[in-house]
């Protein structure tokens, strides 16, 4: 085509530079009259070349001389061919629809970006950001961008498609001619390139092998190129097949984000290459420190069941001063071993019917769990009442010791009877013709049928011999008796009562001197009774006042009377009033005259205000407080030799005499052998721990003793119910049979156990517990 | 309690617990997994009785006879409700529950229990975060927004596709003339390091566990060697396990001292075989948990490898006093304390002070920006993050860290030395989850860079605690994800590898948030510290306080 045939159009008119519109408004004029040939002369002028689709599908042909402007042939239509006559500014091409531009020299910034059809042949270098934000419409071919020489930085980013080539012809920088980081971003296309590169995006874009068809069509469309460019003389210089790359973008599929090691890897290959093994701190521990999961079995639970059988006391047992195992009673009775359970308690008490079934305020029963929700507590007396046919024990035959037991009362009692169980020789020596101290001599028969203790006493008499002292102990006989025994135990009681010393204590009688009297049906009282003093003692004899025939009693005290009990019910049956706080002045034969002045009238006074044992006898290394002896926790006086238990040593009840007869008992056996005395140090079981939900709330009474057996919660004792066997999820709980007193016990498999305590939270006799497992490091 | 037993003053029901375990009897599987985990046992097998009264027809029929009482037992899950035991919501029973029929609800009133944790006039103490008594969400650092985007005014970046260098510098940077000076006259120029703007801030091997420590640790020196961030994690104090001291990994730690000196002759011991010289020194004087309180590692979690590690024997209780014993000014303290740490390197690692945030923060810079040996200065939020401190202390006891940093860098403007004494902030950043926002604002508010403690348990080792008093209980060693327990069958529930996993999965997504907040301020190779004008919030006081633009 001659340069003659061209429409042309100057950017220039009358020494003035044409704004672009009027330049474009001309170029589309010149299309619409029908000029397919158009020359432009520019001069900066921006956008020449695009948008001529005036000319429908007839080719058009722009050539430009002097400088376009930015964005020439932009919106370019497929029937425009563009030349450029020289460089080119930013932008070539700029969202070209399927023009084909060719640029004679070096191309600036932005070439080809957004172009969605055509060609743009740059027979030069392009800069920055060429062939950015490319997009392959499929209903057309797509786009492609030829570069001779090299490209600038930040090529291809965002590429959603076409096709560039880079020659790398005399490029611009010879080390690469790829710019750098190309390919940020690219999502689609390919970019053919020949010569050395310094990376690409590699998220982005990959390296491919140069396929045939690849080849074939680089190699074509090459020579198209070079022609249409004027360069083809280069042709031969570029086909070289080995000379030339394929980048491709990555499919969605085969992105994968930068690759990077693996963690694992650089702990092991890095970080414990560096540190040693072990990592930071295998030098100062070898423990394994791996991870473990959540649940763990083994040394790795934080926590262990343990099966604690008999650790503690029931809380019958720890309240009982006694110290009956009444849990253990119940348990023999549910094991059908009825007699058993009568007879254990002979190994704890020689009065097991009359205390527990009559005379006892029941501690055991004050102390039982199920009184903690106001449940009624398991009924001892039932089992107390049975006890009358317990069978005194098979003796030992007798170790040769011998102990003296001075007073015959239910703590002297007590005391010969275990030391005699044991296989010591216990004598008893009193002053009373028959054994039984208290219980014989001054409790009131209406308590307790006198059969009874009878029977007790016969029991006990076949157990334990009695020396009837026919005069008051003196401190000779008592050395004596040091050098006969091993020991010595006082158990003198509390004989000597209290008086109160006001004018007239002379006509006061002493309680117990009225209650001895009475059992003997020897005693008198006047019609008006005043008691002074309205413990348990002062009901007693407010009982037998009653009984004697006195119309009004009356039991007047400091302060709020401490009775309870059985006692105190009976006086209050036999209509005895009480009264405090009443201050005693003195004793008239009107009666009893108070501090207020009132007078109480009286025909009989009785004083029931404590009372002192009688230790007259006593030498002086034997130390006393307060009128009792003094003793320590294994009740041995300040004499090793000597022993005191009772009322001499704490005024108590009849159960704490029996108890501490029980307790020295041991303590003599202990130091008899050799050993350092123990007691007993199993502490009370808490309450918590027992869970009474498994017995019926609403029931109020027991029947017999088998319903009591059933509803003993056998606190702290396993009653073999296999609830822990069954309640734990891991099934790591088995019973096993074992020589012990149990005969089994309950075992955990430590590699199925996660520690959940589900076996402490079921358990109704509260034997399992959860504790700390043992530390690991 | 027994269900009619006797109550003291003390005694809760579960409803005046802060939590409530709630448990779904049909679907619960008896399987024991979550009595198994709970931390503090506040949950148990319960035996429960069922009561059905079977009625008959009435007619005909008389008390005692016809209509019947059947009890049951079923066994089920109990919440205790001794204080000693209160469940801290942790939640670790839903955790491990495989039929999602248990968890702890929130109560909905505020709890009773905060009136009885003082048992034997001990007040509560415990681990984690301050309560914020806010309800709304966010603190201040929330709601500072980045009013300034530059489409077109400033170079706009793409932070997906420009490449960035966000650095920052910590020493202490001389002016140009001095500079020149100091080299011309061959003198000593201050080290100054180029680190990662978001430092790990100070937890204690001790405080943390082993496998916790040894996570952070190594997470960062995968950063710094596999991915080419230079991020730094400062020690705590607690001393340093001799094999870090002696690696090339030292230079990527910032050596704390505070005020227990523990560790620091095994430091000290290490000196001569020391491959790299550790990033800095950092002297603690506060934390931001609880100002002006110290600590006291009790003896029982002093176990042998703490032991060996803070050069104690095992078994003893080791305090770190509030104060430093031998400082008597700030102006003696201070520069010598700086001295002495920087010539345990030859005065090749910059040492700076970190101070809980005061309002007497200003008199300390001020000292500093005379001592041409300070390399910058920490200050720690209220809202920092402890193992141990006491209620009080945390809940009402410092300084928001926004206006406090405020001020000091606005005082180094006046001053003139902003470019050369660069501030650190800490103290609450991320604490509701919006790390990159939080630091960004701290950085335009004039920080050169931020530390953060407890963000990084959370997002590093799933650690549970909240702003609402959830789990802390970090300083009982009981820690259920096993961050802060000393204790294997706890801690090893966590594996290093996975926290340094997460490590770098937070710096990465911090990195690519950052970029998006300072790219449309045009910033892709300086942090914009200090760039105020980019920060606005819709709160009139704090904008006026703050000396940023208020927006509404």
């Amino acid at each position: 085509m001659e340069s003659d045939q061209f429409f042309r159009i100057s950017g220039m008119e009358n020494g003035h530079r044409i704004e672009s519109r009027i330049l474009e408004e001309r170029l589309q004029k010149a299309v619409e009259r029908g000029h397919r040939f158009l020359e432009v002369e520019a001069f900066g002028q921006h956008g020449i070349g695009g948008r001529l689709w005036k000319a429908g599908d007839e080719p058009v042909t722009v050539r430009i001389l002097g400088s376009p402007g930015q964005r020439v042939g932009s919106m370019g239509f497929p029937n425009t061919r563009i030349e450029i006559k020289g460089p080119a500014s930013d932008d070539v091409g700029w969202l070209n629809g399927g023009a084909e531009i060719v640029v004679q020299g070096n191309a600036a910034n932005g070439v080809a970006n957004a172009m969605a059809q055509g060609k743009i042949y740059v027979a030069g270098n392009i800069g920055a950001r060429g062939m950015t934000m490319t997009k392959h419409n499929p209903r057309f071919d797509p786009p492609e961008l030829w570069v001779l020489g090299s490209v600038g930085d930040y090529f291809a980013e965002f590429m959603a498609g076409g096709i560039a080539v880079v020659c790398g012809y005399e490029p611009q920088n010879p080390e690469n001619v790829l710019g750098h980081r190309p390919c940020v971003g690219m999502v689609g296309g390919k970019i053919f390139f020949r010569g050395p590169h310094k990376g690409y995006s590699h998220a982005d874009a990959k390296l491919v092998p140069l396929s045939d068809d690849h080849w074939h069509w680089l190699l074509g469309n090459l020579k198209e190129f070079l022609k249409a460019i004027g360069h083809g003389h280069l042709f031969q210089e570029m086909s070289h097949r080995e000379q030339w790359q394929l980048l491709e973008a990555r499919t969605p599929f085969e992105k994968t984000g930068r690759s990077r090691r693996s963690m694992q890897s650089f702990h092991r290959e890095v970080w414990e290459k560096e540190l040693g093994r072990g990592g930071l701190i295998g030098d100062l521990v070898d423990m394994d420190r791996s991870p473990i999961p959540v649940i763990t079995n083994g040394k790795l639970r934080r926590y262990v069941p343990v099966w604690e059988n008999r650790k503690y006391a029931a809380p019958c047992e720890a309240s009982c001063p006694t110290g009956i195992p009444v849990q253990e009673r119940w348990r023999l009775i549910r094991e059908g071993r009825f007699e058993e359970a009568i007879d254990l308690a002979l190994a704890y008490t020689p009065f097991p019917a009359s205390i527990c079934g009559y005379l006892c305020p029941n501690l055991c029963m004050q102390g039982c769990t199920r009184q903690t929700v106001k449940m009624p507590p398991i009924d001892v007396s039932l089992l107390g009442r049975e006890s009358i046919k317990a069978k005194a024990p098979e003796l030992p035959s007798p170790s040769g010791k011998r102990i003296a037991v001075i007073g015959g009362g239910p703590a002297g009692i007590s005391i010969a009877w275990q030391l005699r169980l044991k296989g010591h020789d216990a004598v008893i020596y009193d002053m009373r013709p028959n054994l039984g101290g208290k219980i014989s001599a001054l409790i009131p028969k209406t308590r307790i049928p006198e059969e009874v203790i009878g029977k007790e006493l016969e029991r006990i008499r076949e157990v334990v011999p009695h020396v009837h002292m026919q005069q008051r102990m003196t401190r000779q006989d008592l050395e004596q008796l040091k050098a006969d025994y091993d020991f010595i135990v006082i158990a003198v009681g509390a004989q000597k009562p209290r008086i109160l010393p006001v004018p007239g204590k002379e006509r006061l009688i002493p309680a117990l001197e009225f209650l001895r009297l009475s059992k003997m049906d020897q005693a008198t009282v006047g019609r008006r009774v005043v008691i002074i003093g309205a413990g348990n003692v002062g009901c007693d004899a407010a009982t037998e006042a009653h009984r004697l025939g006195a119309e009004e009693i009356l039991l007047i005290d400091i302060q709020e009377p401490l009775s309870f009990g059985k006692e105190r019910k009976e006086a209050e049956a036999a209509g005895a009033r009480f009264r405090f706080p009443c201050f005693t002045k003195s004793i008239t034969d009107e009666g009893v005259e108070l501090t207020t002045g009132e007078v109480i009238p009286a025909d009989t006074v009785i004083i029931s205000v404590g009372d002192m044992p009688d230790l007259d006898f006593l030498p002086e290394n034997i130390a006393t407080e307060r009128g009792f002896i003094k003793v320590n926790e294994h009740f041995q006086t300040s004499d090793p030799q000597v022993f005191a238990v009772g009322d001499a040593v704490k005024l108590g009840l009849l159960t704490d005499a029996i108890g501490a007869g029980r307790k020295a008992a041991a303590a003599i056996c202990d130091i008899l052998e050799g050993k350092r005395p123990k007691g007993d140090v199993r502490q009370r079981i808490p309450y918590s721990r027992i869970k009474l939900e498994y017995f019926d709330p609403r029931l109020m009474r027991f029947d017999d003793v088998n319903q009591c057996a059933t509803q003993c919660s056998s606190c702290g004792a396993c009653r073999d119910c296999g609830m822990c066997v069954a309640i734990c999820p891991q099934a790591a709980i088995s019973r096993k049979e074992v020589k012990n007193p149990t005969g089994f016990e309950m075992v955990v498999d430590p590699e199925r156990c996660i520690g959940c305590g589900f076996c402490a939270g079921t358990c109704p006799c509260g034997i399992w517990n959860l504790v700390e497992n043992d530390p690991l490091d | 309690m027994v269900s009619n037993g006797s109550i003291t003053p003390s005694t809760l029901s579960v409803k005046d617990l802060p939590w409530q375990i709630h448990w779904d009897k049909d679907k619960c599987t008896l399987c024991g997994r979550c009595t198994a985990v709970c931390p503090v046992h506040a949950i148990e097998l319960g035996v429960h009785r069922k009561r059905i009264v079977n009625v008959l027809p009435l007619e005909g029929l008389h008390p005692g006879n016809g209509h019947s009482n059947v009890y049951q037992v079923y066994h089920g899950i109990r919440q205790k409700t001794d204080p000693a035991y209160a469940c801290v919501g942790c939640a670790s029973c839903s955790l491990v529950c495989p039929n999602d029929c248990i968890a702890p609800y929130r109560s909905d009133e505020i709890d009773k229990l905060r009136y009885h944790i003082n048992q034997g006039g001990q007040p509560r103490r415990r681990g984690g975060r301050r309560n914020a008594t806010d309800p709304s969400p966010g603190g201040i650092l929330d709601r500072i927004k980045f009013t300034r985007i530059s489409m077109l005014t400033d170079p706009a970046l793409d932070a997906g596709r420009h490449e960035f260098e966000l650095r920052t510098l910590l020493g202490r940077v001389l002016p140009p003339e001095e500079t020149l000076r100091v080299y011309r006259e061959q003198g000593w120029i201050p080290p100054v390091r180029e680190i990662y703007p978001l430092i790990i801030g100070s937890m204690s091997f001790g405080a943390l566990s082993p496998n916790m420590w040894e996570g952070l640790q190594m997470g960062v020196a995968y950063l710094n060697e596999e991915l080419g961030m230079p991020v730094r994690i400062a020690s705590g104090e607690g001393g340093c396990p001799p094999r870090l001291l002696r690696s090339r990994f030292l230079k990527y730690l910032i050596l704390q001292i505070a005020s227990g000196y523990f560790g620091w002759d095994e430091i000290i011991h290490a000196l001569p075989e020391m491959k790299e010289d550790p990033c800095a020194v950092e002297i603690k004087y506060g934390q931001g948990a609880k100002p002006g309180d110290g600590g006291l590692l009790m003896w029982y979690k002093v176990n042998k490898l703490i032991a060996a590690i803070r050069g104690v024997p095992p078994g003893v209780s080791l305090p770190s006093p509030p104060t430093h014993q031998t400082k008597y000014s700030i102006e003696e303290a201070v520069a010598k304390m700086i001295q002495s740490m920087y010539m345990a390197w030859g005065f090749r690692v910059p040492v700076y002070p970190k101070i809980s945030g005061t309002s007497t923060a200003l008199a300390v810079l001020n000292n500093l920006t005379r001592n041409p040996y300070a390399a910058g200065l920490a200050i720690d939020g209220e809202d920092g993050g402890t193992g141990a401190a006491y209620t009080v202390s945390m809940d009402h006891m410092g300084h928001p860290i926004a206006s406090n940093l405020r001020d000091c860098y606005l005082n180094l403007v006046k001053l003139g030395k902003q470019n050369e004494i660069p501030l650190f902030a800490g103290g609450g950043v991320g604490k509701y989850g919006n790390l990159a926002s939080n630091a960004a604002a701290l950085i335009m508010l004039g920080a050169s860079g931020v530390q953060t403690g407890k963000y990084m348990m959370q997002a590093a080792a799933g650690c549970l605690g909240s702003e609402a008093d959830r789990c802390n209980i970090c300083n009982i060693g009981l820690c259920p994800k096993g961050i802060t327990s000393q204790d294997p069958r706890l801690y090893r529930r966590l594996d290093p590898e996975k926290v340094a996993e997460r490590v770098v999965d937070v710096f990465l997504s911090f990195d690519t948030e950052l970029r998006k907040i300072v790219a449309p301020l045009g910033r892709s190779t300086s942090l914009p510290i200090g760039m105020s004008d980019a920060l606005a919030i819709n709160d009139h006081h704090a904008a006026e306080r703050l000396q940023i633009k208020f927006v509404v």
